[in-house]
């Protein structure tokens, strides 16, 4: 039947989707724990955590940094880290109040309300930073000392700015869309047992939001942490964690970004893995207590008999043993063929030196074959060697 | 003003103070200020601080006549690299967005309304971790195995199907293969949220009343999935026509994605106002693009941003 | 402690929608009142303005003689009790009830004391710790009640609290709330679409129509002697016949219609009905009898069209001479035997159980 063959090649197709979506992200991660001084899988050199640490000291003796004794992206981290948290701290409120505004505003104006609160989203991110430093230096540069020149050069100062901006509206859709199921009767209900509207506000719309404060404060930071395209702008002479990723891999991809990556996905996966767990497990004691209060109020006997389905432990916690299983035998042939530690390491770099003595050798000859090859007239380049972009990304 | 009242009155007059100031400082510091003066500069002469406000500081359209015409110098009559680099810009993002649709209307018509509950959770989960992973982190993925030495060509040449790498990110198959990887996602939640609301029933229905499962999608999914569609056409385009990551990250030596056309002027020569005017132009064509969709699709804006 | 509520000429408007058109009313302190009216009437308009939380565009609302114009709802001596509830999810029904006095600073031992003094007098007894969500629908409603209760108010407004119950503890919780505003003793101001409620826990009702009062009295009076066609037909049952005046004396009038001439009572005549005014005659269901079995002042023909069978009552469907239908019961006790689809008999009324209005709107039929 047609049907089948509908429901067999959607199936194909979505299976297909998912290895284009993780396949990248996986093969990244594996390169993190290749000894080699480039993100790659083959050749294969040693397994090493040593892009998660220390990095190599390759053989002209430049020392290309791992994840941990890597002093910007140490720096940029702390900034990225500080500029999230002032970032939550003002678009928190700003969403908020903007989303009681709406709530609150004549119907006429709405609709303009809403268009200019949802327009920061709507521009592109680069904009943002740049009008914002634009104003920003034409300000300070009214006077020239005092508190205006100091912060509108302040490139902190700036990014938490321009990222309020954006991100005030992303608070504020989680606003609205939580204020759209507040029921208003009780704000007049507090009103009328005598609460001042001071009082309503932080006894009945606060606790009301807080689930909406907390998500809202979370995809703040997030959304603060991970922007490029205003931050690169506004940050001026400073670095965040983005930028200095950025610049790095404008430089040439080392492992070091794949170690970083690594690191993110698994704190991401886990995350993940804990919030759904969490959720699982509130949805089921609320379905414990609606049950409880069915059977306590009702004197159905069809009542008490609905099953309420447990978590099921197994198959996520063999899934797990499974992997660390196939993790251990992995590792132990890995040791086995001597592909691990210092020792392996150094075998390849060894080798790989004395290739590169070949090779300078052997070029040194082409040189001279050109360069008599150059006199009789024939026109001989050689650019095989090197990352093309290593030197051509970074022409401006 | 009657907001100001207003708001004072029916919030008491600490709450109502703290709107205010939340919504002007939002509205006007950072909002309408910023970008106002951004066009104002736009159409200034490039200036050194000292020099504002001094006899050169006139109004001017010499950015815009550099947009198109370019530098005096140039033999050529139109500044044929940004303009060119300008509409190939928005022409890829068009077709990224179009690819966006295609890919992800599957997925999500699957998830919505094939899958089983539980599968479907799974789904949605398999689908938002990736996407809370940088986007630079995730163009540097597929930067790995583009690479001229990257995974693939390494692989590829191992297996010996070819002698020397193929040139991926030189030919910018990297670059439109990374745009759109970005901006997936925020074209599948629109599409699945809004497929979700429809009525399962609908579906039966029409394969009752002996529609095929094409026509089914024609007549019932899609039109239902209008507000969706838009939503999620709109967001990718306006990301990837003002993306600068993952240009950065996959951009080949001499494809120039109009962002960074503008981050050139802005850092590298150091050219604010004209860095101003180039992105006053992104500005409008992000406009017009919201714009034409809303009349296009007779959509309004609260639907396009949810 | 109760308080008078008094009504001066009071209008809402919305744009240029009256929602409530100049009322008058006075309500006594430690009565229970009710508005009564269809759905969209104006009834929740007029209790918001009361609270405090809608402004009145013309007239103004006096609470225990004190103009209220000024003074926001958190400072007027009255407590709402809203169509939803507006219970506060996230407290426990304890928080709930003390909400009140915790908003005045009143400390947590009184407040715990209070709050158990008024679950007592709710029969809420062991649900203290609860959240809202955790009660049945009847336990909340004594739960807003308890809350409005809790400072002591002069005044309790309530917007349709039935309405989501179902039948019987609608039925139980009228009683509930009669026997509990005589415990209280403080004024009650009552909201509600249904009549059948009104009637049984009002002393006194107030009808309304499109922003309007028609009538205000007691409730007896207000059943038996409407003062226009629309609280005729809305508050219960009713049977209306129009024709023309032929007679008219002091207190006792004669229509002629298309089937026949019929002799009533006039309420209130006062000299405003006069020879060919157009009128309605109304027969509420239960004034009509079987003819063959007593003596009225009016009989008609009638034939039958259907029947229907309630337990104490029958009530018959039928037709009169121009075809104009017309519904009548009759106590279960009565025997019917002779009485069929299609069988032409004869019906009566007493003058003293109809009543003659000039024409003017019906309430929609229902
Ligand atoms: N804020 C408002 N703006 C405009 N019109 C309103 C507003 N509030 C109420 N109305 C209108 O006023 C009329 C009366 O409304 P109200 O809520 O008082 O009716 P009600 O008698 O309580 O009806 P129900 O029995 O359905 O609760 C309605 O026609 C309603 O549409
Ligand atoms: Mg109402």
């Amino acid at each position: 039947m047609s049907n089948r063959l509908i429901n067999y090649s959607l199936i194909f197709y979505i299976i297909t989707f998912f290895v284009f979506l993780f396949g990248p992200l996986i093969i990244m991660s594996i390169t993190a724990f290749n000894s080699a001084d480039f993100p790659r899988i083959s050749p294969w050199d040693c397994l090493s955590f040593r892009w998660f640490n220390e990095g190599m000291v390759d053989y002209v003796g430049q020392h290309q940094a791992g994840l941990l004794t890597d002093q910007k992206l140490k720096e940029g981290f702390y900034n990225s880290i500080f500029i999230g948290f002032f970032v939550v701290l003002l678009t928190v409120p700003i969403g908020l109040a903007a989303a009681l505004v709406l709530t609150q505003i004549n119907p006429k104006l709405r609709e303009l309300f809403y268009s200019l609160s949802i327009m920061p989203v709507l521009f592109p991110g680069v904009i943002i930073g740049i009008s914002t430093v634009v104003l920003w230096n034409r300000l300070s540069g009214l006077s020239d000392e005092g508190i205006l020149s100091e912060v509108g050069r302040n490139g902190i100062f700036l990014t938490i700015l321009a990222q309020t901006c954006f991100i005030s509206t992303y608070c504020f859709l989680i606003f609205v869309a939580r204020l759209q199921r507040f029921d208003r009767s009780q704000e007049e209900a507090a009103l009328d047992l005598g609460a001042t509207q001071t009082q309503v506000f932080f006894k009945i719309l606060l606790p009301y939001l807080a689930p909406a404060i907390g998500s809202s404060a979370v995809i703040a930071f997030l959304a603060s942490f991970e922007n490029y395209n205003t931050t690169v702008f506004s940050i001026l002479s400073d670095r965040t964690l983005t930028t200095v990723i950025a610049s790095k891999v404008r430089l040439g991809i080392t492992p070091a970004i794949s170690a970083l990556a690594f690191a993110i996905i698994v704190i991401t996966v886990l995350a993940v893995i804990i919030y759904e767990f969490y959720k699982r497990r509130v949805d089921r004691l609320k379905k414990i207590e609606e049950q409880t209060l069915l059977a306590s109020q009702s004197s159905d006997s069809r009542v008490q008999k609905i099953e309420i389905p447990k978590i099921n432990f197994i198959k996520p916690l063999s899934f797990f043993i499974i992997i660390a299983i196939i993790l251990s035998i992995l590792f132990t042939q890995v040791l086995k063929n001597n592909l691990y530690g210092d020792a392996c390491i150094a075998n390849v770099e060894e080798e790989k030196k004395r290739k590169i003595e070949e090779q300078r050798k052997l070029e040194e000859e082409k040189f001279k074959l050109s360069e008599e090859d150059l006199q009789s007239g024939n026109k001989g380049g050689n650019s095989a060697f090197g990352d093309i972009f290593n030197s051509d990304l970074f022409e401006y | 003003m009657n907001l100001f009242s207003s708001l004072i009155k029916k919030n008491g007059p600490i709450i109502g103070t703290y709107l205010l100031i939340a919504i002007i400082f939002w509205f006007i510091f950072l909002i309408i200020i910023p970008q106002l003066y951004m066009v104002d500069l736009s159409f200034r002469p490039n200036l050194s601080p000292l020099e504002r406000g001094g006899d050169k500081d006139f109004y001017t359209l010499e950015h815009y006549k550099h947009f198109l015409f370019g530098s005096a110098g140039s033999n050529n009559y139109f500044n044929v690299v940004d303009i060119s680099v300008f509409f190939k810009t928005i022409f890829i993002s068009i077709i990224v967005t179009i690819l966006n649709l295609l890919f992800c209307y599957p997925i999500a018509f699957y998830i919505a309304k094939v899958a089983q509950p539980n599968s479907a959770r799974f789904l949605i989960i398999a689908l938002i971790i990736p996407f809370w992973i940088n986007e630079l982190l995730r163009s540097f993925a597929l930067r790995v195995l583009l690479a001229n030495e990257g995974v693939i060509n390494t692989f590829l040449t191992q297996i010996g199907l070819i002698d020397t790498g193929l040139l991926f990110i030189t030919n910018n198959v990297g670059l439109y293969s990374g745009l759109t990887y970005a901006y997936l996602l925020l074209m599948m939640f629109p599409l699945y949220n809004a497929i979700e609301s429809l009525d399962k029933n609908q579906l039966e229905a029409a394969k009752d009343l002996g529609s095929s499962t094409f026509w089914t999608h024609i007549r019932v999914v899609i039109p239902h999935a209008k507000p969706g569609i838009v939503s999620g056409c709109t967001m990718v385009f306006m990301l990837t026509v003002g993306a600068l990551a993952t240009p950065v990250v996959l951009g080949g030596p001499n494809t120039l994605w109009f962002p960074e056309l503008i981050y050139q002027w802005f850092k590298m020569s150091n050219n604010w106002s004209r860095g101003a005017a180039y992105s006053f132009l992104l500005l409008i064509i992000s406009v017009i693009f919201v714009l034409t969709m809303m009349r296009l699709f007779k959509v309004r804006i609260g639907e396009i941003i949810k | 402690m109760s308080a008078s509520v008094e009504l001066k000429n009071a209008s809402v408007t919305f744009g240029n929608f009256y929602a409530a058109k100049n009322i008058n009313v006075k309500i006594n302190g430690g009565e229970f009142f009710s508005f009564l009216g269809p759905s969209g009437c104006g009834k929740t308009t007029l209790l918001r303005a009361i609270s405090g939380f809608q402004d009145l565009s013309e007239g103004e609302v006096l609470i225990d003689g004190v103009d209220m114009s000024r003074i926001g709802p958190n400072k007027r001596p009255t407590s709402l009790i809203f169509q939803n509830l507006a219970l506060f999810p996230l407290m426990s029904v304890a928080d709930n009830i003390s909400f009140s006095l915790e908003v005045r600073g009143v400390d947590k031992k009184k407040r715990r004391s209070r709050a158990n003094e008024l679950i007592e007098l709710m029969a809420l007894d062991g649900q203290g710790e609860k959240m809202v969500h955790q009660l049945s629908g009847g336990q909340k409603q004594r739960v807003a009640i308890a809350r409005a209760l809790a400072i002591e108010p002069k005044v309790l407004l309530l917007d349709e609290p039935l309405s989501a119950l179902d039948l019987k503890l609608r039925q139980r919780m009228r009683t509930e709330l009669r026997a509990i505003q005589k415990r209280v003793n403080i004024t009650f101001i009552y909201i509600t679409h249904d009549q059948s409620e009104a009637l049984t826990m009002s002393d006194r009702i107030a009808v309304m129509n499109e922003g309007e009062i028609e009538q205000i009295g007691l409730c007896a009076d207000v059943y038996n002697k409407p003062l226009t066609p629309f609280v005729a037909t809305f508050v219960g049952e009713n049977n209306s016949i129009d024709g023309k005046l032929t007679e008219v004396s002091s207190n006792e009038a004669t229509i002629s219609t298309e089937n026949g001439s019929f002799k009533s009572c006039l309420n209130n005549s006062d000299g405003k009905y006069s020879i060919g005014d157009e009128v309605f005659l109304f027969i509420r269901p239960e004034a009509l009898e079987l003819a063959k079995n007593g003596n009225f002042d009016n009989v008609i023909d009638i034939n039958i069209d259907t029947f229907e069978f309630e337990g104490n009552i029958k009530n018959y469907f039928a037709k009169l001479g121009s075809n104009k239908k017309i519904k009548f019961s009759i106590p279960n006790s009565v025997d019917t035997s002779d009485i069929h689809s299609g069988s032409n008999i004869q019906i009566g009324f007493n003058k003293l159980n109809s009543v003659i209005l000039k024409k003017g709107q019906l309430a929609v039929d229902t």
